[in-house]
């Protein structure tokens, strides 16, 4: 637990990252966060094209996405990055409003990592985020060539 | 060409003989011997075939008189010499075998025509019927199509509540949490009351979307019908409320229940709210006296819960099975309101029956019918 990884935060509500922003501070976890606020923004920064042009190189250790997204929505992001050669090793956590069974069978369809439902409850919320985060930016070893920095 | 009234055809039957006989005479006068038996059997068979068996008959019968009359040795008198009695049997068998050829073809001809013309009526009938099953057909795709249609539209109704309105909901509760816990000191009292009360408003604005959720999916989902056994729902129903009753003093009564024909998740769910709800409403006993068991139908069975809480007013049963329908203060028994309105859902999509019996303060018992295992078992067999 020497690094800590970098997230990926796919999320178009600002209100919704704002609060995850917030769990994610309480343990130290948002300094390494970045935020896209649609589908194509994801891929963008992924492909470090646009305004992510000149990024340094180098996958995420997780990224939490939400389905529901203007113009590219969750599960196209996720279609995407599984059939890229270069960005299908990157662990995927859904965060999501759905409960739909039908989202989650696409979604584990698609090879997502985890599926995570957003709980309505604020401390569950912050639990659920702080176990993720815990998880997948510090626990996890995440796939070779992922960003991480010395804490 | 058939003619109904019979002066007409004993008429046509006299004329033809007549106008056969004329023409004989004439034949006669003018030298040609012996027509007069082809005229005869002629008029004959034109008379058997177009004026029926009677005048047949009858122009044999005048026939065979004028044959005699005219024509037979001696001339002009009904008598019959020896010699000619050969030609006059002859004439009079030939008649007679002639009639009744004719009158058997024309029977043979008859039948046929009536069953040509009772095939046709069937042939229009049965395209007639073709055209009617084509448009029941084009009126049931029809339906079936806008029935598609409002379900889709139902899925992505509750689809947009899952997802919508959550999100705003979760908002509420965060911010609110929020600002409880950054400015908890500089609020007074009251402040700190309101905030809670929004939180707690959210909250059970949450669970009344998951339970409306949960409910709209009951009419959606699949049901993966098989033998269930209610034993074992029962089992695993007071354990998992088990954990919510400890320090209470619950006396369950479990009968031996049999085995049903349904969705198990789905008869699960029934069987926990209903118990949920018997050991919900019986909280203010000191012993709580919890009954489960059933009684025997022909073709299904009902199952009962019961319980010594509460209970309610007989009147209001009507409004029990409600969606958000309450007959308690929220203050005295928690809850959405959401539990019985999804057993009823439930049973009904079974093929069974819910019903409740109660009175105020002396506990309630809800019966649910479902159909019994072999009996389903062997309608699925009987059916391909």
């Amino acid at each position: 637990m020497s690094e800590l990884g970098r997230v990926l935060l796919v999320e178009d509500d600002p209100r919704d990252v704002e609060l995850t922003m917030t769990a994610l501070g309480e343990y130290n976890l948002a300094n390494e966060v970045v935020v896209a606020r649609d589908g194509q923004k994801a891929l963008d920064y992924l492909y470090c094209r646009g305004e992510f042009g000149d990024r340094s190189n180098g996958n995420p250790a997780v990224m939490l996405l939400d389905l529901k997204l203007p113009k590219v929505d969750g599960l196209e992001v996720l279609q995407q990055i599984r059939s890229d050669q270069r960005l299908k090793l990157i662990p995927v956590v859904v965060l999501t409003s759905s409960r739909e069974e039908k989202d989650m069978i696409r979604s584990y369809n698609l090879g997502v990592n985890a599926y995570v439902v957003k709980p309505v409850d604020f401390h569950e919320f912050v639990n659920a985020i702080k176990e993720l985060g815990i998880f997948w930016a510090v626990i996890n070893e995440p796939p070779p060539g992922s960003m991480k920095k010395a804490p | 060409m058939e003619w109904g009234r019979a002066p007409i055809r004993y008429g046509f039957s006299v004329a033809c003989v007549a106008i056969a006989l004329g023409l004989g005479l004439a034949c006669r006068y003018y030298g040609f011997l012996d027509a007069e038996l082809s005229l005869f059997d002629l008029a004959i068979v034109v008379v058997t075939w177009y004026a029926g068996v009677g005048p047949s008959v009858l122009a044999v019968v005048l026939s065979t008189a004028c044959f005699d009359y005219f024509f037979v040795e001696p001339i002009y008198s009904f008598e019959v010499s020896r010699a000619e009695l050969p030609y006059f049997f002859l004439f009079m068998g030939s008649a007679v075998i002639i009639a009744w050829f004719v009158a058997v073809r024309r029977r043979i001809e008859t039948d046929l025509l009536s069953t040509r013309d009772q095939l046709q009526a069937e042939v229009e009938q049965r395209r007639r019927r073709e055209e009617e099953i084509r448009e029941l057909n084009k009126d049931l795709a029809k339906r079936a199509r806008e029935l598609e249609t409002s379900n889709n539209e139902l899925e992505s109704f509750a689809y947009s509540v899952s997802h919508d309105l959550r999100a705003p909901l979760r908002h509420v509760v965060g911010f609110s949490e929020l600002l409880q816990k950054h400015a908890s000191s500089a609020l007074d009292e009251k402040s700190r009351r309101y905030t809670q009360t929004i939180l707690e408003s959210a909250k059970r604005m949450g669970n009344l979307i998951d339970d409306l959720l949960a409910f709209s999916r009951i009419g959606r989902a699949e049901t993966k019908k098989r033998l269930v056994s209610l034993d074992q729902l029962v089992k695993e129903a007071v354990a998992e409320i088990g954990q919510d009753t400890k320090g209470r003093d619950i006396v369950w009564k479990i009968d031996p229940l049999p085995v049903c024909y349904g969705d198990r998740s789905m008869l699960r769910l029934v069987i926990v709210n209903l118990l949920s709800n018997a050991v919900k409403f019986t909280r203010m006993r000191a012993r709580a006296e919890i009954e489960i068991g059933y009684v025997d139908g022909e073709n299904e069975v009902h199952a009962f819960v019961r319980d010594n809480g509460a209970g309610f007013d007989m009147r209001y049963v009507n409004k029990l099975f409600g969606v958000f329908q309450r007959l308690h203060l929220p203050e005295d028994f928690e809850g959405t309101g959401i539990g019985l309105a999804t057993v009823r859902r439930i049973i009904h999509h079974h093929g069974g029956e819910v019903r409740a019996e109660g009175a105020v303060d002396q506990g309630a018992t809800f019966t649910f019918s479902l159909p019994k295992g072999q009996v389903a078992e062997e309608r699925s067999a009987n059916t391909p």
